[in-house]
Protein backbone atom coordinates (compact mmCIF):
# COMPACT_ATOMS: atom_id res chain seq x y z
CA UNK A 1 0.00 0.00 0.00
CA UNK A 2 2.81 2.39 0.85
CA UNK A 3 4.65 2.57 -2.83
CA UNK A 4 0.89 1.99 -4.90
CA UNK A 5 1.65 5.09 -6.93
CA UNK A 6 5.33 5.27 -7.44
CA UNK A 7 4.61 1.65 -8.45
CA UNK A 8 2.39 2.64 -10.79
CA UNK A 9 3.87 5.67 -11.98
CA UNK A 10 7.06 3.23 -12.38
CA UNK A 11 5.12 0.57 -14.05
CA UNK A 12 3.62 3.07 -16.50
CA UNK A 13 6.98 4.52 -17.33
CA UNK A 14 8.96 0.73 -18.10
CA UNK A 15 5.75 -0.12 -20.04
CA UNK A 16 6.07 3.03 -22.17
CA UNK A 17 9.57 2.52 -22.71
CA UNK A 18 9.14 -0.86 -23.62
CA UNK A 19 6.36 0.49 -25.98
CA UNK A 20 9.75 1.97 -27.69
CA UNK A 21 9.09 5.22 -26.68
CA UNK A 22 12.33 7.48 -25.55
CA UNK A 23 13.12 7.87 -21.64
CA UNK A 24 12.46 11.81 -21.90
CA UNK A 25 9.05 11.48 -23.91
CA UNK A 26 8.15 8.86 -21.19
CA UNK A 27 9.23 11.05 -18.53
CA UNK A 28 7.37 14.15 -19.91
CA UNK A 29 4.21 12.16 -20.36
CA UNK A 30 4.07 11.12 -16.54
CA UNK A 31 4.60 14.57 -15.80
CA UNK A 32 1.96 16.05 -17.15
CA UNK A 33 0.14 13.20 -15.71
CA UNK A 34 1.22 13.80 -12.36
CA UNK A 35 -0.25 17.49 -12.78
CA UNK A 36 -3.06 16.62 -13.98
CA UNK A 37 -3.67 14.47 -11.40
CA UNK A 38 -2.92 17.05 -9.11
CA UNK A 39 -5.38 19.15 -10.81
CA UNK A 40 -8.02 16.57 -10.39
CA UNK A 41 -7.20 16.01 -6.41
CA UNK A 42 -7.52 20.44 -5.82
CA UNK A 43 -11.00 19.65 -7.43
CA UNK A 44 -12.32 17.45 -5.83
CA UNK A 45 -10.62 18.48 -2.73
CA UNK A 46 -12.62 21.75 -3.05
CA UNK A 47 -15.72 20.29 -3.56
CA UNK A 48 -15.34 18.26 -0.31
CA UNK A 49 -13.93 21.10 1.33
CA UNK A 50 -16.76 23.68 0.37
CA UNK A 51 -19.41 21.07 1.38
CA UNK A 52 -17.20 20.96 4.87
CA UNK A 53 -16.96 24.31 5.25
CA UNK A 54 -20.73 24.78 5.47
CA UNK A 55 -21.57 21.84 7.54
CA UNK A 56 -18.83 22.91 10.08
CA UNK A 57 -20.12 26.42 10.27
CA UNK A 58 -23.43 25.07 10.52
CA UNK A 59 -22.23 22.92 13.41
CA UNK A 60 -21.12 25.44 15.32
CA UNK A 61 -23.85 27.72 14.72
CA UNK A 62 -26.44 25.02 15.43
CA UNK A 63 -27.68 25.16 12.01
CA UNK A 64 -28.35 22.04 9.49
CA UNK A 65 -26.03 23.22 6.59
CA UNK A 66 -26.83 21.95 3.34
CA UNK A 67 -28.80 18.46 3.73
CA UNK A 68 -30.95 18.29 0.48
CA UNK A 69 -28.97 16.95 -2.69
CA UNK A 70 -27.59 13.73 -1.79
CA UNK A 71 -26.34 12.20 1.45
CA UNK A 72 -25.73 15.38 4.30
CA UNK A 73 -26.07 17.56 1.29
CA UNK A 74 -22.80 15.92 0.07
CA UNK A 75 -23.86 16.69 -3.90
CA UNK A 76 -24.60 20.10 -2.73
CA UNK A 77 -21.29 21.77 -3.92
CA UNK A 78 -21.84 19.73 -7.08
CA UNK A 79 -25.02 21.33 -8.29
CA UNK A 80 -23.73 24.54 -7.30
CA UNK A 81 -20.45 24.31 -9.47
CA UNK A 82 -22.98 23.19 -12.19
CA UNK A 83 -24.58 26.37 -11.91
CA UNK A 84 -21.32 28.65 -11.61
CA UNK A 85 -20.57 26.83 -14.90
CA UNK A 86 -23.56 27.65 -16.60
CA UNK A 87 -24.02 31.49 -15.38
CA UNK A 88 -23.47 34.53 -17.40
CA UNK A 89 -19.91 35.89 -17.94
CA UNK A 90 -20.43 39.28 -16.95
CA UNK A 91 -17.28 42.01 -17.83
CA UNK A 92 -17.79 45.22 -16.63
CA UNK A 93 -17.89 47.75 -19.54
CA UNK A 94 -15.33 49.94 -17.55
CA UNK A 95 -12.77 47.19 -16.36
CA UNK A 96 -9.51 46.85 -17.45
CA UNK A 97 -10.16 44.07 -19.58
CA UNK A 98 -6.89 41.82 -20.05
CA UNK A 99 -6.08 42.18 -16.18
CA UNK A 100 -9.53 41.69 -15.04
CA UNK A 101 -9.75 38.56 -17.29
CA UNK A 102 -6.43 36.91 -16.51
CA UNK A 103 -6.09 38.00 -12.80
CA UNK A 104 -8.14 34.48 -11.96
CA UNK A 105 -6.36 32.73 -14.34
CA UNK A 106 -2.85 33.56 -12.99
CA UNK A 107 -4.36 33.20 -9.34
CA UNK A 108 -5.37 29.76 -10.09
CA UNK A 109 -1.93 28.78 -11.88
CA UNK A 110 0.10 30.37 -8.77
CA UNK A 111 -1.96 28.31 -6.51
CA UNK A 112 -1.72 25.00 -8.73
CA UNK A 113 2.13 25.72 -8.98
CA UNK A 114 2.74 25.63 -5.19
CA UNK A 115 1.60 22.06 -5.42
CA UNK A 116 5.06 21.07 -7.44
CA UNK A 117 6.87 20.79 -4.25
CA UNK A 118 4.63 19.15 -1.94
CA UNK A 119 5.62 15.77 -0.72
CA UNK A 120 1.53 13.89 -1.03
CA UNK A 121 3.24 11.03 0.38
CA UNK A 122 6.89 9.62 0.59
CA UNK A 123 9.14 10.43 -2.25
CA UNK A 124 5.59 11.37 -4.09
CA UNK A 125 6.64 15.10 -4.79
CA UNK A 126 6.14 15.93 -8.20
CA UNK A 127 9.57 17.74 -8.02
CA UNK A 128 11.90 16.88 -5.36
CA UNK A 129 13.68 20.53 -5.12
CA UNK A 130 16.46 21.19 -2.77
CA UNK A 131 15.10 24.79 -2.10
CA UNK A 132 11.66 23.72 -2.30
CA UNK A 133 10.53 25.89 1.06
CA UNK A 134 11.91 28.88 -0.61
CA UNK A 135 10.04 27.87 -3.97
CA UNK A 136 7.12 27.59 -1.91
CA UNK A 137 6.95 30.81 0.02
CA UNK A 138 7.99 33.03 -3.24
CA UNK A 139 5.12 31.25 -5.02
CA UNK A 140 2.83 31.91 -2.01
CA UNK A 141 3.51 35.76 -2.09
CA UNK A 142 2.50 36.08 -5.66
CA UNK A 143 -0.92 35.52 -5.00
CA UNK A 144 -1.18 39.24 -3.62
CA UNK A 145 -0.25 40.22 -7.43
CA UNK A 146 -3.45 38.13 -8.45
CA UNK A 147 -5.51 39.73 -6.30
CA UNK A 148 -4.26 42.96 -7.00
CA UNK A 149 -4.59 42.70 -10.60
CA UNK A 150 -8.53 41.83 -9.83
CA UNK A 151 -8.97 44.93 -7.65
CA UNK A 152 -7.50 47.07 -9.99
CA UNK A 153 -8.88 45.93 -12.95
CA UNK A 154 -12.49 45.66 -11.90
CA UNK A 155 -12.56 49.40 -11.82
CA UNK A 156 -14.30 49.55 -8.66
CA UNK A 157 -13.76 51.29 -5.55
CA UNK A 158 -14.42 48.10 -3.17
CA UNK A 159 -12.79 45.94 -5.14
CA UNK A 160 -9.77 48.21 -5.17
CA UNK A 161 -9.88 48.53 -0.92
CA UNK A 162 -10.00 44.93 -0.93
CA UNK A 163 -7.10 44.40 -2.90
CA UNK A 164 -5.31 47.41 -0.99
CA UNK A 165 -5.93 45.69 2.23
CA UNK A 166 -4.62 42.43 0.84
CA UNK A 167 -1.96 43.90 -0.21
CA UNK A 168 -1.07 45.64 2.91
CA UNK A 169 -2.04 42.15 4.95
CA UNK A 170 -0.36 39.80 2.38
CA UNK A 171 2.69 41.57 2.78
CA UNK A 172 3.04 42.08 6.45
CA UNK A 173 2.04 38.58 7.29
CA UNK A 174 4.95 37.25 5.19
CA UNK A 175 7.32 38.28 7.26
CA UNK A 176 6.46 36.43 10.30
CA UNK A 177 5.30 33.11 7.63
CA UNK A 178 9.06 33.29 6.70
CA UNK A 179 10.26 33.37 10.25
CA UNK A 180 8.52 31.35 12.04
CA UNK A 181 9.45 28.57 9.20
CA UNK A 182 13.27 29.54 9.55
CA UNK A 183 13.27 27.93 12.93
CA UNK A 184 12.24 24.66 10.88
CA UNK A 185 15.02 24.99 8.81
CA UNK A 186 17.52 25.33 10.93
CA UNK A 187 16.88 22.37 13.43
CA UNK A 188 16.59 20.61 10.10
CA UNK A 189 19.54 21.81 8.34
CA UNK A 190 17.58 21.86 4.68
CA UNK A 191 15.32 23.48 2.47
CA UNK A 192 13.93 20.52 0.68
CA UNK A 193 10.99 19.14 1.97
CA UNK A 194 11.79 15.52 1.81
CA UNK A 195 14.57 16.35 4.13
CA UNK A 196 12.65 18.23 6.40
CA UNK A 197 10.30 15.37 6.20
CA UNK A 198 12.90 12.48 6.92
CA UNK A 199 14.27 15.03 9.92
CA UNK A 200 11.18 14.36 11.92
CA UNK A 201 12.04 11.05 12.11
CA UNK A 202 12.20 10.88 15.62
CA UNK A 203 10.44 13.51 16.48
CA UNK A 204 7.47 15.72 14.91
CA UNK A 205 8.65 19.55 14.96
CA UNK A 206 5.37 21.24 16.52
CA UNK A 207 7.18 19.86 19.58
CA UNK A 208 10.74 21.46 18.84
CA UNK A 209 8.74 24.54 17.49
CA UNK A 210 5.43 25.25 19.45
CA UNK A 211 5.59 29.00 18.93
CA UNK A 212 6.39 28.54 15.49
CA UNK A 213 3.60 26.05 14.62
CA UNK A 214 1.04 28.63 16.76
CA UNK A 215 2.56 31.21 14.10
CA UNK A 216 2.78 29.86 11.62
CA UNK A 217 -1.26 29.40 11.45
CA UNK A 218 -1.86 32.42 12.26
CA UNK A 219 0.55 34.50 9.54
CA UNK A 220 -1.07 31.31 7.37
CA UNK A 221 -4.70 32.11 8.09
CA UNK A 222 -3.78 35.96 7.06
CA UNK A 223 -2.03 35.05 3.92
CA UNK A 224 -5.16 32.83 2.82
CA UNK A 225 -7.33 35.70 3.48
CA UNK A 226 -9.59 33.37 5.58
CA UNK A 227 -11.36 34.60 8.78
CA UNK A 228 -11.09 36.40 11.60
CA UNK A 229 -8.78 37.87 8.91
CA UNK A 230 -10.25 38.07 5.96
CA UNK A 231 -10.49 41.78 5.69
CA UNK A 232 -9.93 42.24 1.67
CA UNK A 233 -12.99 40.18 1.39
CA UNK A 234 -15.39 41.30 4.33
CA UNK A 235 -18.43 40.77 2.67
CA UNK A 236 -20.14 43.36 5.10
CA UNK A 237 -17.58 46.14 4.29
CA UNK A 238 -16.80 45.65 0.77
CA UNK A 239 -19.47 43.34 -0.48
CA UNK A 240 -16.72 40.83 -1.67
CA UNK A 241 -13.83 42.87 -1.81
CA UNK A 242 -11.36 42.13 -5.26
CA UNK A 243 -14.36 39.48 -6.26
CA UNK A 244 -16.82 41.88 -6.49
CA UNK A 245 -17.16 41.80 -9.80
CA UNK A 246 -16.78 39.01 -10.64
CA UNK A 247 -19.41 36.29 -12.16
CA UNK A 248 -19.76 32.47 -12.75
CA UNK A 249 -16.85 30.42 -13.56
CA UNK A 250 -14.05 33.02 -13.25
CA UNK A 251 -15.31 34.15 -9.87
CA UNK A 252 -15.23 30.09 -9.26
CA UNK A 253 -11.79 29.94 -10.27
CA UNK A 254 -10.77 32.66 -7.34
CA UNK A 255 -12.70 30.31 -4.74
CA UNK A 256 -10.58 27.52 -6.16
CA UNK A 257 -7.68 28.82 -5.59
CA UNK A 258 -8.33 29.75 -2.17
CA UNK A 259 -9.70 26.19 -1.29
CA UNK A 260 -6.01 24.98 -3.38
CA UNK A 261 -4.15 27.58 -1.32
CA UNK A 262 -5.59 26.77 1.73
CA UNK A 263 -5.14 22.88 0.93
CA UNK A 264 -1.51 23.68 0.24
CA UNK A 265 -1.02 25.58 3.60
CA UNK A 266 -2.30 22.92 5.14
CA UNK A 267 -0.11 20.23 3.73
CA UNK A 268 2.78 22.37 4.46
CA UNK A 269 1.78 22.34 7.84
CA UNK A 270 1.40 18.64 7.94
CA UNK A 271 4.91 18.42 6.49
CA UNK A 272 6.67 20.79 8.32
CA UNK A 273 5.38 20.81 11.68
CA UNK A 274 3.18 17.18 12.07
CA UNK A 275 6.22 14.88 10.69
CA UNK A 276 4.27 14.97 6.81
CA UNK A 277 4.03 10.69 6.26
CA UNK A 278 5.28 10.17 9.19
CA UNK A 279 2.54 7.27 11.26
CA UNK A 280 1.60 4.15 12.19
CA UNK A 281 -0.14 1.43 10.34
CA UNK A 282 -1.31 3.97 7.69
CA UNK A 283 0.32 4.30 4.56
CA UNK A 284 2.48 7.95 4.47
CA UNK A 285 0.31 9.59 1.61
CA UNK A 286 -3.20 8.15 3.54
CA UNK A 287 -0.85 10.45 6.84
CA UNK A 288 -0.84 13.29 4.80
CA UNK A 289 -4.53 13.43 3.86
CA UNK A 290 -5.69 13.06 7.32
CA UNK A 291 -2.92 15.57 8.89
CA UNK A 292 -4.11 17.54 6.38
CA UNK A 293 -7.93 17.27 6.83
CA UNK A 294 -7.00 17.91 10.71
CA UNK A 295 -5.53 21.12 9.91
CA UNK A 296 -8.39 22.45 7.45
CA UNK A 297 -11.03 21.61 10.57
CA UNK A 298 -8.97 23.63 12.38
CA UNK A 299 -8.60 26.52 10.13
CA UNK A 300 -12.50 26.46 9.58
CA UNK A 301 -12.96 26.18 13.66
CA UNK A 302 -11.08 29.27 13.87
CA UNK A 303 -13.21 30.99 11.21
CA UNK A 304 -16.41 30.25 12.56
CA UNK A 305 -15.46 31.03 16.02
CA UNK A 306 -13.92 34.73 15.86
CA UNK A 307 -15.20 37.68 14.30
CA UNK A 308 -13.44 39.69 12.35
CA UNK A 309 -10.34 41.75 13.55
CA UNK A 310 -10.21 45.43 12.51
CA UNK A 311 -7.54 46.55 9.74
CA UNK A 312 -5.31 48.41 12.04
CA UNK A 313 -5.17 45.81 14.66
CA UNK A 314 -4.25 43.40 12.05
CA UNK A 315 -1.12 44.61 11.25
CA UNK A 316 0.28 46.67 14.48
CA UNK A 317 -0.80 42.60 15.84
CA UNK A 318 1.39 41.38 12.82
CA UNK A 319 4.00 44.39 13.18
CA UNK A 320 4.55 44.54 17.27
CA UNK A 321 3.68 41.28 18.41
CA UNK A 322 3.99 38.11 15.36
CA UNK A 323 7.72 39.36 14.04
CA UNK A 324 9.32 40.52 17.92
CA UNK A 325 8.07 36.87 18.78
CA UNK A 326 9.09 35.07 15.52
CA UNK A 327 12.30 36.59 15.85
CA UNK A 328 12.98 35.88 19.26
CA UNK A 329 11.92 32.28 18.48
CA UNK A 330 15.18 32.26 15.92
CA UNK A 331 17.18 33.11 18.48
CA UNK A 332 16.24 30.59 21.10
CA UNK A 333 16.03 28.02 18.19
CA UNK A 334 19.67 28.69 17.26
CA UNK A 335 20.81 28.95 20.67
CA UNK A 336 19.19 25.80 21.68
CA UNK A 337 20.95 24.23 18.65
CA UNK A 338 24.34 25.23 19.46
CA UNK A 339 23.79 24.14 22.92
CA UNK A 340 22.46 21.51 22.29
CA UNK A 341 26.08 20.83 19.69
CA UNK A 342 28.40 22.05 22.80
CA UNK A 343 26.89 18.84 24.66
CA UNK A 344 27.96 16.71 22.03
CA UNK A 345 24.35 15.58 21.25
CA UNK B 1 -2.95 34.53 30.17
CA UNK B 2 -2.43 35.81 27.08
CA UNK B 3 -5.06 33.95 24.59
CA UNK B 4 -7.50 32.65 26.90
CA UNK B 5 -10.55 34.55 25.31
CA UNK B 6 -9.32 32.88 22.15
CA UNK B 7 -9.39 29.45 23.79
CA UNK B 8 -12.91 30.21 25.58
CA UNK B 9 -14.22 31.14 22.26
CA UNK B 10 -13.14 27.80 20.48
CA UNK B 11 -14.37 25.62 23.06
CA UNK B 12 -17.84 27.50 22.70
CA UNK B 13 -17.96 26.79 19.43
CA UNK B 14 -17.05 22.77 19.71
CA UNK B 15 -19.88 22.94 22.40
CA UNK B 16 -22.48 24.18 19.70
CA UNK B 17 -21.24 21.45 17.50
CA UNK B 18 -22.23 18.89 19.84
CA UNK B 19 -25.62 20.81 21.01
CA UNK B 20 -28.89 20.22 19.01
CA UNK B 21 -29.71 22.07 16.18
CA UNK B 22 -32.44 24.93 16.51
CA UNK B 23 -33.32 25.01 12.44
CA UNK B 24 -36.93 24.26 11.53
CA UNK B 25 -36.98 22.01 8.58
CA UNK B 26 -40.20 23.93 7.31
CA UNK B 27 -41.77 22.24 4.42
CA UNK B 28 -41.67 19.23 6.30
CA UNK B 29 -42.07 20.95 9.88
CA UNK B 30 -44.20 23.72 9.55
CA UNK B 31 -43.20 26.75 11.61
CA UNK B 32 -44.59 27.44 15.47
CA UNK B 33 -47.02 30.23 15.02
CA UNK B 34 -48.42 32.87 17.43
CA UNK B 35 -51.99 33.02 18.32
CA UNK B 36 -52.27 36.53 16.66
CA UNK B 37 -50.05 35.91 13.91
CA UNK B 38 -51.44 38.17 10.50
CA UNK B 39 -51.67 35.40 7.69
CA UNK B 40 -53.75 35.40 5.04
CA UNK B 41 -56.89 37.51 5.68
CA UNK B 42 -60.18 35.55 5.52
CA UNK B 43 -63.57 36.28 4.88
CA UNK B 44 -66.79 34.66 5.62
CA UNK B 45 -69.59 35.44 3.32
CA UNK B 46 -72.54 34.41 6.04
CA UNK B 47 -71.81 36.95 8.20
CA UNK B 48 -71.36 39.90 6.57
CA UNK B 49 -73.95 42.73 6.78
CA UNK B 50 -72.51 44.96 3.66
CA UNK B 51 -71.92 48.21 5.71
CA UNK B 52 -68.50 48.42 4.26
CA UNK B 53 -66.33 49.66 7.20
CA UNK B 54 -63.97 47.29 6.17
CA UNK B 55 -63.65 49.47 2.85
CA UNK B 56 -63.67 52.19 4.94
CA UNK B 57 -61.15 51.54 6.94
CA UNK B 58 -58.72 50.19 4.23
CA UNK B 59 -55.39 52.04 3.39
CA UNK B 60 -54.49 50.45 0.70
CA UNK B 61 -58.03 50.13 -1.33
CA UNK B 62 -57.39 45.77 -1.00
CA UNK B 63 -61.28 45.21 -0.19
CA UNK B 64 -64.33 45.78 -2.34
CA UNK B 65 -67.66 44.75 -2.79
CA UNK B 66 -70.57 44.42 -4.79
CA UNK B 67 -74.35 44.36 -3.04
CA UNK B 68 -78.15 44.76 -4.35
CA UNK B 69 -80.62 45.72 -2.52
CA UNK B 70 -82.92 42.87 -0.71
CA UNK B 71 -86.34 42.50 -2.18
CA UNK B 72 -88.66 43.74 -0.49
CA UNK B 73 -86.82 45.82 2.61
CA UNK B 74 -84.15 48.45 2.71
CA UNK B 75 -81.50 45.92 3.62
CA UNK B 76 -78.79 45.09 1.65
CA UNK B 77 -77.52 41.52 0.36
CA UNK B 78 -74.09 40.58 -0.58
CA UNK B 79 -73.71 39.65 -4.38
CA UNK B 80 -69.54 39.38 -4.03
CA UNK B 81 -66.72 40.33 -2.03
CA UNK B 82 -62.96 40.68 -3.31
CA UNK B 83 -60.14 40.58 -1.45
CA UNK B 84 -57.02 42.07 -3.63
CA UNK B 85 -54.29 40.10 -1.22
CA UNK B 86 -51.44 41.36 -3.40
CA UNK B 87 -51.96 45.24 -1.51
CA UNK B 88 -52.56 44.07 1.65
CA UNK B 89 -49.94 44.94 4.42
CA UNK B 90 -51.48 42.94 6.74
CA UNK B 91 -52.18 46.50 8.98
CA UNK B 92 -54.90 44.79 10.77
CA UNK B 93 -57.58 48.00 10.27
CA UNK B 94 -60.22 46.17 8.68
CA UNK B 95 -60.51 43.35 11.37
CA UNK B 96 -60.77 45.60 13.87
CA UNK B 97 -63.26 47.89 11.93
CA UNK B 98 -65.80 44.86 10.87
CA UNK B 99 -68.43 44.67 13.39
CA UNK B 100 -69.20 41.06 13.12
CA UNK B 101 -65.98 39.77 12.94
CA UNK B 102 -66.43 38.74 9.35
CA UNK B 103 -62.60 39.23 8.37
CA UNK B 104 -60.17 37.61 10.04
CA UNK B 105 -56.82 36.84 9.78
CA UNK B 106 -56.14 32.95 9.56
CA UNK B 107 -52.53 31.27 10.17
CA UNK B 108 -52.48 30.46 6.68
CA UNK B 109 -49.44 32.05 5.32
CA UNK B 110 -47.84 30.30 1.66
CA UNK B 111 -49.39 32.91 -0.44
CA UNK B 112 -47.50 32.70 -3.39
CA UNK B 113 -49.70 31.75 -6.58
CA UNK B 114 -48.63 30.97 -10.36
CA UNK B 115 -50.09 33.79 -11.54
CA UNK B 116 -50.94 37.28 -10.55
CA UNK B 117 -54.66 37.26 -10.74
CA UNK B 118 -54.78 34.22 -8.40
CA UNK B 119 -53.70 36.23 -5.37
CA UNK B 120 -57.28 38.36 -5.50
CA UNK B 121 -59.73 36.15 -3.78
CA UNK B 122 -63.61 36.51 -5.07
CA UNK B 123 -66.42 35.00 -2.48
CA UNK B 124 -69.57 34.88 -3.16
CA UNK B 125 -72.52 33.96 -0.64
CA UNK B 126 -73.77 30.68 -2.17
CA UNK B 127 -77.55 31.02 -2.61
CA UNK B 128 -79.60 30.15 0.46
CA UNK B 129 -77.50 30.61 3.44
CA UNK B 130 -79.20 33.21 5.53
CA UNK B 131 -78.89 36.88 5.37
CA UNK B 132 -76.59 37.93 8.39
CA UNK B 133 -78.78 40.66 10.02
CA UNK B 134 -80.14 38.76 12.57
CA UNK B 135 -84.24 39.27 12.99
CA UNK B 136 -85.72 38.66 9.01
CA UNK B 137 -85.69 35.03 7.74
CA UNK B 138 -84.36 36.08 4.11
CA UNK B 139 -81.69 33.88 2.59
CA UNK B 140 -79.25 35.08 -0.18
CA UNK B 141 -80.56 35.12 -3.82
CA UNK B 142 -78.26 34.83 -6.61
CA UNK B 143 -77.99 38.02 -8.47
CA UNK B 144 -79.82 36.62 -11.64
CA UNK B 145 -82.59 35.49 -9.93
CA UNK B 146 -82.45 38.95 -7.79
CA UNK B 147 -83.19 40.74 -10.96
CA UNK B 148 -86.01 38.45 -12.44
CA UNK B 149 -87.73 39.07 -8.85
CA UNK B 150 -87.21 43.14 -8.89
CA UNK B 151 -88.53 42.77 -12.58
CA UNK B 152 -91.60 41.22 -11.63
CA UNK B 153 -92.67 43.25 -8.38
CA UNK B 154 -92.20 45.89 -10.62
CA UNK B 155 -94.27 44.67 -13.42
CA UNK B 156 -97.04 43.85 -11.28
CA UNK B 157 -96.98 47.43 -9.39
CA UNK B 158 -97.20 48.92 -12.51
CA UNK B 159 -100.13 47.19 -13.86
CA UNK B 160 -102.11 47.79 -10.44
CA UNK B 161 -101.00 51.14 -11.77
CA UNK B 162 -102.87 51.23 -15.04
CA UNK B 163 -105.28 49.13 -13.78
CA UNK B 164 -106.17 51.91 -10.78
CA UNK B 165 -105.59 54.73 -13.84
CA UNK B 166 -108.27 53.12 -16.29
CA UNK B 167 -111.01 52.57 -13.51
CA UNK B 168 -110.55 56.63 -12.53
CA UNK B 169 -111.08 57.38 -16.59
CA UNK B 170 -113.87 55.03 -16.69
CA UNK B 171 -115.57 56.70 -13.80
CA UNK B 172 -115.24 59.66 -15.41
CA UNK B 173 -112.77 61.23 -13.31
CA UNK B 174 -111.35 63.98 -15.35
CA UNK B 175 -108.94 65.25 -12.29
CA UNK B 176 -106.40 62.84 -13.03
CA UNK B 177 -106.51 63.66 -16.53
CA UNK B 178 -105.88 67.47 -15.95
CA UNK B 179 -102.02 67.16 -15.72
CA UNK B 180 -101.85 65.88 -19.01
CA UNK B 181 -103.91 68.42 -20.92
CA UNK B 182 -103.92 72.92 -20.60
CA UNK B 183 -107.03 73.49 -19.39
CA UNK B 184 -110.20 71.56 -17.03
CA UNK B 185 -112.20 72.22 -20.75
CA UNK B 186 -109.82 69.84 -22.35
CA UNK B 187 -109.46 67.14 -19.62
CA UNK B 188 -113.26 66.82 -19.66
CA UNK B 189 -112.79 66.80 -23.89
CA UNK B 190 -110.25 64.00 -23.59
CA UNK B 191 -112.59 62.01 -20.88
CA UNK B 192 -115.46 61.71 -23.45
CA UNK B 193 -112.55 60.70 -26.35
CA UNK B 194 -111.05 57.90 -24.20
CA UNK B 195 -114.28 56.97 -22.45
CA UNK B 196 -115.50 56.60 -26.06
CA UNK B 197 -112.92 53.95 -27.23
CA UNK B 198 -111.26 51.12 -25.02
CA UNK B 199 -108.03 50.74 -26.73
CA UNK B 200 -107.61 54.12 -26.35
CA UNK B 201 -107.97 54.07 -22.80
CA UNK B 202 -105.47 51.21 -22.41
CA UNK B 203 -103.26 52.89 -23.95
CA UNK B 204 -103.35 56.70 -22.22
CA UNK B 205 -103.55 54.65 -18.81
CA UNK B 206 -100.21 52.54 -19.68
CA UNK B 207 -98.55 55.65 -21.01
CA UNK B 208 -99.66 58.05 -17.98
CA UNK B 209 -97.60 55.67 -15.89
CA UNK B 210 -94.79 54.95 -18.20
CA UNK B 211 -93.93 58.29 -19.51
CA UNK B 212 -95.57 61.09 -18.57
CA UNK B 213 -94.54 63.50 -21.49
CA UNK B 214 -95.59 61.29 -23.95
CA UNK B 215 -98.51 60.84 -22.46
CA UNK B 216 -99.04 64.40 -22.53
CA UNK B 217 -98.02 65.13 -26.16
CA UNK B 218 -100.46 62.17 -26.95
CA UNK B 219 -103.03 63.99 -24.75
CA UNK B 220 -102.85 67.17 -26.53
CA UNK B 221 -102.73 65.69 -29.93
CA UNK B 222 -105.89 63.68 -29.05
CA UNK B 223 -107.70 67.05 -27.66
CA UNK B 224 -106.63 69.05 -30.67
CA UNK B 225 -107.85 66.39 -33.58
CA UNK B 226 -110.89 66.37 -31.73
CA UNK B 227 -110.77 69.90 -31.40
CA UNK B 228 -110.66 70.38 -35.21
CA UNK B 229 -112.85 67.03 -36.31
CA UNK B 230 -115.84 69.13 -34.07
CA UNK B 231 -114.57 72.48 -36.17
CA UNK B 232 -115.25 70.59 -39.60
CA UNK B 233 -118.41 69.08 -38.60
CA UNK B 234 -120.08 71.97 -37.63
CA UNK B 235 -118.83 73.64 -40.69
CA UNK B 236 -120.54 70.88 -42.71
CA UNK B 237 -123.38 71.96 -40.75
CA UNK B 238 -123.51 75.40 -41.52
Amino acid sequence: METIFINIEEFLTSWMVGMGLAQPWADLIITILQWTIIVLIITVNTIVLVWMERKVSGFIQERIGPNRLGPFGAFQTIADTLKLLTKEDIVPARADKLIFKTAPMFFIIVSVMLYAVLPLGNNMAVVDLNVGLFYFISLASLSTICLLMAGWGSNNKWSLLGAMRSVAQMISYEIPLVFSLLGVVMIAGSLNLTDIVTAQNRVWFIILQPVAFIIYFIAATAELNRGPFDMPEAEQELTAGAYTEYTGMRWALFFLAEYTNLVAVSVLAATLFLGGGHGPWLPSWLWIIIKTYLIMLVFMWTKWTFPRIRMDHLLSFSWKVLIPVSLANILVTGAGIELFRWMGW
Amino acid sequence: MIGKGLLKGLGITFKHGKEKNITVQYPEVMPYLQERYRGCLEFDPKDCIVCGMCIKACPNNVLSLESAAMPGSKKKQLVSYTIDLQYCMFCNLCVEACPTNTLYFTHHFELSTAERGAIKRIYTPAPGTPVADGESEAVIIPPEALADQVDTEAEAKRLKQVQAMKGAISKGNSKVLAKFVDSEEDASLLLIILQGDEKKQDKMAALMIDDKDKARKVATAFVAKEKRDKAKSEEGKQ
